[in-house]
């Protein structure tokens, strides 16, 4: 760990279009920065890996010019170098990897393993840190590929869960194609999209083709999900059957993150913006909405959120929890804003102003 | 860069690569490359052989150039041939991003 990053402080790994950041703070009121980190280029997802702690991965092609996508890795507070592989699929294929959206640290007894979520929608496992990948075969080639069709913002793969009770449980999900869960590790993968919308489909219920924008878990620890979506939020129960809308009370059905409360059951918050086709927040008011139960009630949080006149809008990446008690919740905007809650998303704190489009917010403990 | 190497010390070794500032990463900051291949996408396998990950940087995993990377043997633009074209001992080989904005 660089010096200048004390243990125990809270990071805020940020990804921009123009570089990634690490906000830092032992107490959550004095923030510092280290970066910004591959300047100049995009950094589409960042984060400080929350199991050790020290190590940061980002998502970011190679340099600022066209040589492909890549992963980086190195120490928190240092410069993180390129891996000696990024995720491509096999040879034969007629793919190519051309972004790396999303980078998920594996099960906590297997430090080395990490999973990346790629454009045109793939997943890829490493278990070396990165340097060499794995194409899950069984995801990546399913009978449905040929079928999936890319919406606004790509064929990208985006979310990728790992449940922390069972290494072999992962959900997965891909914009304009819909949620995957696996139970066998990988071997074989069942669509989880029953009773989400698909509003811009003929059939608004496909088995598949829903356009999934954010999977969190519910801290009920029993396999509950949350989901934003283009066409509502939603909550799964546990282990598998279908989504139950829980869109009511909030002011929209359209919005991008959904982050969940890592120990308080049924407990998540999302950041509806009007609607597809004006992608800011209602009435010019920048706000955070939380349930507690499960998505049946929702409540707006504005406190130190700007607005009204705030014509500003979240990315997919763009909110974060870390860890402490009380909870931290953190939300960066298109237009380079990024706010801070110290208290469960009750009230914020801008800790940055003028960065560059944000594209990613992670949040992890320095150890 | 002006070479060090002279025409005649490359044309006996074989083809020298000219390596980009973003690549050399991968080749300890080396900015010229000299080896023995019969075309580039030989060049490009034997490159990877010395510096591993570099011809993912080129091509993606089909084989494809890069879209806005060019490769110019001779100071000749390589396009649609790319993998197949002819490489002479003596050639220098240029791999250089196409000029951003516009």
């Amino acid at each position: 760990m660089a010096r200048s990053i004390k243990k125990g402080s809270v990071v805020v790994a940020v990804g921009t279009k123009k570089g990634g950041f690490l906000f830092h703070s032992p107490d959550r009121r004095k923030w510092s920065v280290e970066g910004p980190f591959n300047a100049g280029g995009s950094v589409y997802h960042m984060m400080l890996d929350p199991r050790d702690g020290r190590t940061v991965y980002a998502a970011a092609p190679m340099g600022s010019e066209p040589w492909g996508p890549a992963i980086y890795r190195g120490r928190a507070g240092q410069e993180p170098k390129a891996t000696q592989a990024a995720p491509k699929f096999k040879e034969g294929s007629d793919l190519s990897v051309s972004r790396v959206w999303h980078i998920e640290p594996g099960p906590s007894n297997a430090p080395d393993t990490i999973y990346a979520g790629v454009e045109p929608a793939a997943l890829f496992r490493s278990d070396d840190r990165g340097d060499t990948w794995q194409d899950i075969d069984s995801l990546n080639y399913h009978p449905t590929r040929k079928d999936w069709q890319a919406g606004g913002g790509g064929l990208c793969l985006h979310s990728v869960l790992v449940d922390p009770r069972n290494p072999r449980h992962l959900v997965i999900g891909i914009s304009a194609v819909g949620a995957f869960e696996t139970l066998d590790g990988g071997r074989t993968w069942t669509t989880e999209n029953r009773g989400v919308r698909a509003e811009f489909l003929p059939n608004k219920y496909p088995e598949w083709g829903q356009c999934v924008h954010k999977l969190a878990w519910d801290a009920s620890g029993d396999g509950s999900l949350f989901q934003q979506n283009h066409s509502g939020t939603y909550h799964r129960g546990p282990d598998g059957g279908a989504w139950t809308e829980v869109t009511k009370g909030l002011p929209s059905d359209f919005g991008f993150p959904i982050a969940a409360h890592p120990r308080q059951k049924h407990t998540a918050f999302v950041t509806p913006l009007i609607g597809a086709g004006n992608r800011v927040f209602p009435k010019g008011q920048m706000a955070v909405w939380k349930t507690t139960n499960r998505g049946k009630s929702w409540r707006r949080s504005t406190k130190g959120l700007p607005g009204p006149g705030a014509y500003v809008a979240v990315l997919r990446e763009g909110m974060a929890v870390d860890s402490a008690d009380p909870l931290g919740v953190y939300v960066g905007t298109s237009t380079g804003q990024l706010f801070a809650s110290r208290d469960e998303g009750e009230s914020w704190k801008m800790i940055s102003d003028f960065l560059p489009p944000i594209l990613s917010v992670t949040a992890a403990e320095a150890r | 860069m002006a070479s060090d190497v002279s025409p005649k010390e490359i044309a006996r070794a074989g083809v020298l690569v000219r390596i980009p500032p973003a690549l050399r990463s991968y080749t300890d900051g080396q900015d010229e490359v000299i080896l023995e291949a019969s075309n580039v996408a030989a060049m490009l396998r034997a490159l990877d052989v010395n510096f591993p990950g570099i011809r993912d940087r080129v091509v993606d995993e089909a084989g494809r150039r890069r879209p806005y990377v060019n490769v110019f043997v001779n100071e000749e633009l390589i396009g649609a041939s790319l993998p197949d074209a002819k490489l002479n001992p003596g050639d220098v080989v240029h791999i250089l991003p196409s000029v951003a904005g516009g």
